[in-house]
């Protein structure tokens, strides 16, 4: 299961590096989010630099679900959706794939942007880099792995890129309360750090528990 | 468009479209519904004793916990049902699990209206980006996206199985989000066993534990009136459209 | 005081809304039925 779910996401990969089509999309889009952001937070005024651990993640969040909208709406549109349900495999294989794809793709939009948001903000980071690249995995793991799974249940709308954002803000909630709340901490207070821990604990374990979810429900989203 | 018709045409009476007949079940749920909605009003506005810091404007509390009441109530039967939706497929489990998460929204939006309203006069402010609220608002917004997951186009089973999907995963949030909203951010609602009139230090009134008791009791008797009012409709609905397809089909043979 | 009374009139306005919107839909429905008679004739 875990080969067939490798195949489908290097698939994925491979032809997203020959076309670089989503990729640079979410990339553009992101530095489009940044400017969008120094036009509504002044970035010389002092104040700013409370908004900036927030601003990481609407970065993340609003590039990460054009991302997600693509994976699954370009099976759908080149009908090669009926092929990988044919192919000698389970449909939980066929979300890992997908959930691999978009996750990789993800983090490299993320190492593109956050250091590019820092640098244009000017941002001292006052806290531990590697608590906060943990903070980006974990709360990147969790918006990814329920974003895959609902961008698979909305694909069968016509109009799935307006029904994506609907379904999945408020299921991931949780992930995006305490992912900032961690990023608040690490990024400018770090003798909080573990409360900072305590939130990282919730998203882990929201993240196991929707990942076990939706590879239970998979196989009901994918049904010809 | 037709296909998921014609799967079930084989097992339809045309006869038997004719407008339902009013059951008993739906007369003992209507008699209970009027019956104890008097009582409620009754016990909320004769019986209660009135609030010493509040005042009457706490009278609010025997509409806004009770909504609050159906409204879970009403998500959890969808989550119930469409579990057992995806387990046995039968249609009639999806129609229940429909028509309870509309009245689940409906009355979420009463909870959201009346908690301002009492916010604003207890608490002078309309809004409290606090857990019981916030997580009211979110799960609000997650059972309209389950509505807007059925307005979906394509055949019947498909939208019936990525809805009960849905359903399974958006109630199962629930909890997480609180627990989340809760360590967020709390400040206002004292914890009186679980829902609160802003008595410090907590504990209600007996008349008012009464009062709040039977305005419960009416507000499930019209949950569950308005429940099987809108499956009976629904089937109706799906009858109608049966029998519209038969009758194309004959028209254009 | 004004805030309870505009509580519960929120309230009722609210149900009765939806009420009314069952309504509607059982008479759209009931059309419906009126004209297939009419067409099975």
């Amino acid at each position: 299961m875990f080969r067939a779910a490798l195949t489908i996401a290097k698939k994925d990969i491979y032809s997203e590096l020959r076309t670089k089509q989503v990729l640079g999309t979410m990339i553009i889009f992101a530095g489009l989010v940044i400017l969008v952001l120094s036009f509504a937070f002044d970035p010389a005024n002092n104040t700013t630099k409370a908004v900036i651990p927030g601003a990481v993640w609407i970065i993340i969040v609003f590039s990460g679900i054009l991302g997600l909208n693509r994976s699954l709406v370009s099976e759908q549109r080149n009908d090669t959706m009926h092929g990988l349900l044919v192919a000698p495999m389970e449909a939980s294989s066929i979300y890992l794939g997908k959930f691999m794809a978009n996750f990789s793709m993800i983090l490299i939009v993320e190492i593109v942007a956050v250091p590019f948001l820092f640098l244009l903000f000017d941002f001292k980071v006052n806290g531990s880099i590697l608590y906060f690249i943990l903070v980006l995995f974990v709360g990147s793991f969790g918006f990814i792995a329920i974003g895959t799974f609902l961008a698979a249940l909305a694909s069968n709308s016509k109009s799935s890129e307006m029904l994506l954002p609907l379904l999945l803000f408020p299921m991931t909630s949780p992930v995006l309360i305490g992912v900032t709340q961690a990023t608040k901490i690490i990024l400018t207070n770090m003798e909080k750090l573990p409360s900072a821990i305590a939130w990282l604990q919730l998203v882990a374990a929201y993240d196991v528990i929707f990942f076990v979810l939706c590879f239970l429900l998979i196989e009901y989203v994918l049904e010809v | 468009m037709s296909m998921n018709l014609e799967r079930e045409k084989a097992s339809f009476e045309v006869a038997d479209w004719a407008p339902i007949k009013i059951s008993l079940l739906t007369k003992i749920l209507y008699g209970g519904m009027v019956v104890t909605m008097l009582a409620a009003f009754y016990f909320i506005f004769l019986y209660a004793e009135i609030e010493k810091t509040m005042g009457a404007v706490q009278k609010i509390f025997y509409m806004h916990v009770p909504s609050a009441w159906v409204a879970f109530l009403a998500f959890f039967v969808t989550f119930v049902f469409s579990i057992l939706f995806l387990i046995k497929r039968k249609r009639i489990y999806d129609t229940y699990a429909y028509v309870s998460a509309e009245i689940g929204v409906v009355f979420t939006i009463i909870v959201l209206t009346t908690g301002p309203i009492w916010a604003k006069s207890s608490w002078n402010t309309w809004w409290a980006w606090e857990p019981r609220l916030t997580t009211t608002l979110i799960l609000f917004f997650l059972f309209v996206a389950y509505l807007m997951v059925r307005q979906m186009d394509g055949v019947w089973d498909k939208k019936a199985r990525l809805a009960a999907v849905f359903g399974i995963i958006g109630f199962a949030d629930v909890p997480i989000v609180f627990f989340a909203i809760r360590w967020w951010q709390s400040k206002f609602h004292p914890i009186v066993f679980g829902d609160g009139p802003s008595q410090q230090g907590g504990g209600i009134a007996p008349s008012m534990l009464v009062a709040l008791l039977v305005t419960i009791t009416a507000f499930t008797f019209l949950y569950a009136y308005l429940l099987h009012k809108g499956v009976s409709f629904e089937n109706m609905k799906l009858k109608v459209d049966q029998y519209k397809e038969k009758l194309r089909e004959r028209l254009e043979n | 005081m004004e805030f309870m009374y505009g509580a519960y009139s929120v309230v009722w306005l609210v149900i009765f809304g939806y009420m009314l919107l069952i309504g509607k839909r059982h008479s759209s429905l009931k059309k419906d039925i009126e004209f297939l008679k009419q067409l099975d004739k």
